[in-house]
């Protein structure tokens, strides 16, 4: 089973593009969510993100992810729904009301995350770290340091995540009830993280030594044996996107909120 | 009692990792889990003791299939070493360490003070010391100490003492011995044959999620089929017995053929030279 973030082989349009031209083709999705508050807009995009996913057999990833997301972001909604008092009023409040422009304010925060949020993670699922940072060092000549200490840190998610299942593996074991409550199972939860930690600063240590001793600094932006040349497809892609960047800005000026 | 009735797990959907697993662990019994890497031996302790559901087949402790009640029921019966002890050492000091399980079972009374205490004493160990800093073995040594101040009826230990030098390996093993002679069920995981000759009493031999053979220590470790499945170098002592028994087939019949042991061997061969002498 394919794990939080971790690469998943295939041959799809988005696993054969340049690794930088999908991180630019991201943002520039991204940036498009935010350049317009129209809800029509945003669920366009949402659709597109899964044609997209589903176009690389990540459907069910991406419906995880967009799940996540929401979830991630009922807060923000709520500070929208409590905080916009639009359109025909629902209830009031002391400090103003609920309307019907209060809710789809709130939906529309929701509908932005996880908008802009997929693509983003989607990058991580068809992009093998290694070309990631291979490809920005080479094209955009990030130093390579620095591109290193982003894949690793990456990487290091769903290791961190399987080590704390271990760590309350263990405590379940002994005795631990991991279950009641949310306000509990954080009380139980707030120790482990003692011996999380504990791991990962052993484990990030012995990373660094290990990759020091294999002669880490010597390596430069020329040290990777494989090119990354911008092709067709990618060209195709970023004006595509660039487009909906424009399309995003006309859209807000052009068309006036519901409420 | 432990018995699996032809239980089979995974741990996603698309591969199976254990397969129609049978055997029954009698109360006292002691036994050694043997095999290559991944061959399942964790993940069936795992299964003993709820943390994994079989998705096939039935786990019974004492009757009872582990699926209807919850892991951390279950600690109170079924003391759990990991393979590695850093996921289970959480606490700031030693003494802590040793009473978080009385405390996560809520029993952390006067009883189990006294018996921290008495184990602190028993291991050497310094009560207030981080057990982040201790090194590998003793580290190693608290978490098995933290398991075994339970006085739970069943133990499970996944590879107590891998890692370990020799002297720290023969004092883990001997609080293990110690624990079996008064009583406890020991189930143990582990790669080092010699150990298992030393002390198990049963062997199972598993290799690529199945049982492949299931024995008194004496018997599977002179399997030549067995040995060869499981791919496992037998202990010196058994080497020997073997080599001379097929030299010998008089001797087939005698304690020569069943010593695991440096000392089962010296005895055996005294006895056979009193034998010789008398007859
Ligand atoms: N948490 C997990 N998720 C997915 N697969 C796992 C997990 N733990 C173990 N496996 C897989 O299950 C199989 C059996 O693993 P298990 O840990 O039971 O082997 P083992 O006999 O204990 O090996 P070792 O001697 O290396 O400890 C292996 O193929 C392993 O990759
Ligand atoms: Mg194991």
């Amino acid at each position: 089973m394919a794990k939080f973030l971790e690469y998943v082989p295939g041959d799809s349009f988005l696993h054969r593009m340049n690794p930088v031209a999908k991180v630019l083709c991201a943002l520039l999705i991204s940036i498009a969510c935010f350049c317009t508050g129209n809800l029509i807009f945003l669920v366009a995009v949402l659709i597109l993100d899964f044609v997209m996913a589903a176009r690389c057999g990540m459907a069910r990833q991406a419906a995880g992810l967009a799940k996540a997301v929401a979830i991630f972001s009922i807060l923000l909604a709520l500070i929208a729904l409590l905080g916009t008092p639009r359109g025909p009023v629902l209830v009031t409040l002391p400090w103003g009301y609920i309307g019907i422009g209060s809710i789809v304010a709130a939906i529309t925060v929701i509908m932005r995350l996880v908008a802009c949020a997929i693509p983003l993670f989607l990058v991580m699922y068809v992009t093998q770290m290694n070309d990631l940072a291979n490809s920005f060092c080479k094209i955009v000549h990030v130093l390579y340091k620095y591109a290193f200490t982003f894949t690793s840190a990456v990487h290091f998610i769903p290791v961190f995540m399987n080590d704390m299942s271990g760590i309350m593996e263990a405590q379940t074991a002994r005795g631990v009830a991991f279950d009641g409550g949310m306000v509990k199972r954080i009380r139980l939860m707030v120790p482990l993280c003692v011996p999380l930690l504990i791991s990962s600063v052993r484990k990030t240590n012995s990373a660094a030594i290990a990759a020091e001793v294999r002669g880490f600094n010597l390596r430069t932006c020329q040290s990777g044996y494989k090119d990354y040349p911008f092709t067709g497809l990618d060209v195709r892609a970023i004006v595509a996107c660039v487009l909906l960047v424009a399309v995003a800005i006309v859209v807000n000026v052009l068309v006036p909120p519901l409420f | 009692m432990i018995e699996f009735r032809s239980v089979s797990a995974s741990y996603d959907a698309e591969t199976p990792v254990l397969h129609e697993v049978s055997f029954t662990i009698e109360d006292g019994d002691f036994v050694a889990f043997v095999g290559t890497n991944g061959a399942g031996k964790s993940t069936t302790m795992r299964l003993m003791n709820g943390l994994l559901e079989p998705t096939a087949g039935e786990v019974l402790l004492d009757g009872t299939p582990t699926t209807q009640l919850r892991t951390s029921q279950l600690a109170a019966r079924v003391g759990f070493l990991f393979q590695n002890p850093d996921r289970q050492i959480c606490c700031n000091t030693v003494r802590d360490e040793l009473l978080f399980g009385f405390k996560a079972q809520g029993r952390a009374d006067a009883q189990a003070e006294a018996k921290v205490d008495a184990i602190i004493e028993r291991f050497g160990f310094d009560a207030d010391a981080e057990p982040f800093l201790l090194n590998r073995g003793t580290r190693q040594l608290l978490a098995l100490a933290s398991i075994i101040v339970m006085e739970t009826p069943v133990v499970v230990l996944d590879e107590p003492t891998t890692g370990l030098d020799f002297r720290e390996c023969a004092k883990v093993m001997d609080v293990i011995a110690e624990m079996h002679a008064q009583g406890t069920t020991v189930v143990m995981v582990c790669h080092d044959m010699e150990v298992v000759g030393d002390y198990a009493k049963r062997v199972v031999a598993m290799t690529a999620g199945r049982v492949v053979a299931d024995g008194l220590t004496f018997q599977v470790l002179r399997d030549p089929a067995a040995l060869h499945a499981a791919h496992l170098l037998p202990p010196q002592v058994s080497q020997i017995s073997m080599m001379l028994v097929e030299r010998n087939a008089e001797l087939a019949d005698t304690a020569i053929a069943q010593a695991n042991t440096v000392e089962a061997m010296l005895d055996a061969m005294q006895e056979q030279e009193e034998a010789v002498s008398h007859g």
